[in-house]
């Protein structure tokens, strides 16, 4: 067994568990993380939610961009958590606000590339006015918004994304509630760059997340994921591998639901994935302030 | 439960069993956590619980062809897999 090879079963040798230094150099990927962050992260195993960081590492690392021009903005929940594990800047803001704060940083520093992460009821539900807002406005922020369907840190209440008739610890009979589309929203609101995956579509989520990360106004990334630990349990939906491969069969490319008719695609309850929305006409928010105000308050 | 020959190493001495790329897997076994997402994914099934704990360990390394759906996949990114010329 050649040094770097670890084998689990191998745990007589107290040796092999101990990380090797050049552990960090081996990958791409690891390359970013924070060196001195206690590993493995806090999320359950097989939770999603360390794909989509492998994913958002990835995608900074092909823009090819330093880790200080990149901010990430996180507010609370299992989501918000994620800024904690890598090496950029970080601001770790209270539940919902993320967005808010984020615009602050993007107005105060125009040059730097600012990332929201979110998850579905930080982004919809306690900060969903932030999120139609900053949409509006246009400002370039990417949001990334990681729809696990529930509350997960907090024990598993519905969220404004839970589906309808699925079971949740505030919900035992049911959700009444029809769930927020959160592309659609954003669309709606003025967002120039929509797109969506899935967690088991990682490879497309680095490549969503990568545009989105290059377009100069509001882009919102959707990253379609589960928690296992609380919604999987409730509704019997198997362990995180089962929920994975759900995700697989349960999604459609965009273009081939574009190639549907129109019965079948408003019969279609799969999640369609893709670029959903792009437009690059509008003009960002904080030029738009520096040509329209900040000159002319300098010229008087 | 059959137990997969050693191997010396990552790569297997055997005659490869077909062309193409090839990969080596290397599994850091304090990150991971055992959710199985890779086990049962792997495309060429190279990959297999361990007998004694919750960790997967390279059991066919021979048969990897650097897909990179593991490393990719790994909630944890315990996973690394580079690609062999």
């Amino acid at each position: 067994m050649t040094d770097h090879i670890l084998e689990a079963h191998d745990l007589e040798n107290h040796e092999a568990l101990i990380p090797p230094s050049n552990w960090f150099e081996r990958s791409e990927t690891l390359q970013k993380l924070r060196k001195n962050k206690k590993f493995p992260t806090i999320w359950c195993a097989g939770c999603g939610l360390g794909v989509v960081m492998g994913a958002l590492i990835r995608a900074i690392d092909h823009l090819g961009l330093k880790n200080d021009d990149v901010a990430l903005v996180a507010g609370i929940g299992c989501t918000a958590r994620m800024p904690v594990y890598m090496d950029f800047n970080t601001l770790h803001t209270t539940h919902g606000r993320a967005l808010a704060f984020a615009t602050g940083l993007k107005i105060a520093r125009p040059g730097m590339k600012v990332i929201a992460i979110m998850g579905d009821g930080d982004a919809l539900a306690i900060g969903g006015n932030h999120f139609i807002h900053a949409a509006r406005r246009n400002i370039g922020i990417t949001a990334l918004v990681v729809n696990n369907s529930i509350y997960g840190m907090t024990g598993g209440q519905y969220s404004p994304t839970t589906p309808l008739g699925k079971v949740a610890t505030t919900a035992p009979y049911g959700n009444v509630e029809p769930p927020f589309p959160i592309c659609e929203l954003a669309m709606a609101a003025g967002a120039t760059y929509v797109a969506r995956s899935t967690v088991y579509h990682a490879l497309e989520l680095d490549k969503f997340l990568t545009e989105a990360i290059a377009q100069d106004g509001f882009s919102v990334v959707e990253a379609v994921s589960y928690c296992h630990t609380t919604y999987g349990r409730l509704n019997r939906l198997g362990t995180a591998a089962d929920m994975m491969r759900a995700l697989k069969d349960n999604s459609i490319a965009k273009s081939a639901y574009d190639k549907l008719s129109p019965d079948e695609q408003h019969a279609n309850t799969k999640i369609v994935r893709g670029v959903l929305h792009q437009n690059n006409t509008r003009m960002e928010y904080t030029r738009m302030y520096e040509q329209q105000i900040l000159t002319r308050v300098q010229s008087v | 439960m059959t137990q997969p020959q050693p191997t010396e190493g990552n790569v297997s001495s055997k005659p490869l069993p077909r062309s193409g790329p090839r990969g080596e897997v290397t599994i850091y076994a304090t990150w991971c956590k055992g959710c199985r997402i890779c086990v049962e994914f792997c495309p060429p099934k190279v990959l297999e619980m361990g007998p004694l704990d919750n960790h997967p360990r390279v059991a066919y390394p021979e048969k990897c062809t650097a897909c990179h759906f593991c490393d990719t996949h790994c909630p944890d990114l315990a996973i690394v897999v580079r690609k062999l010329e």
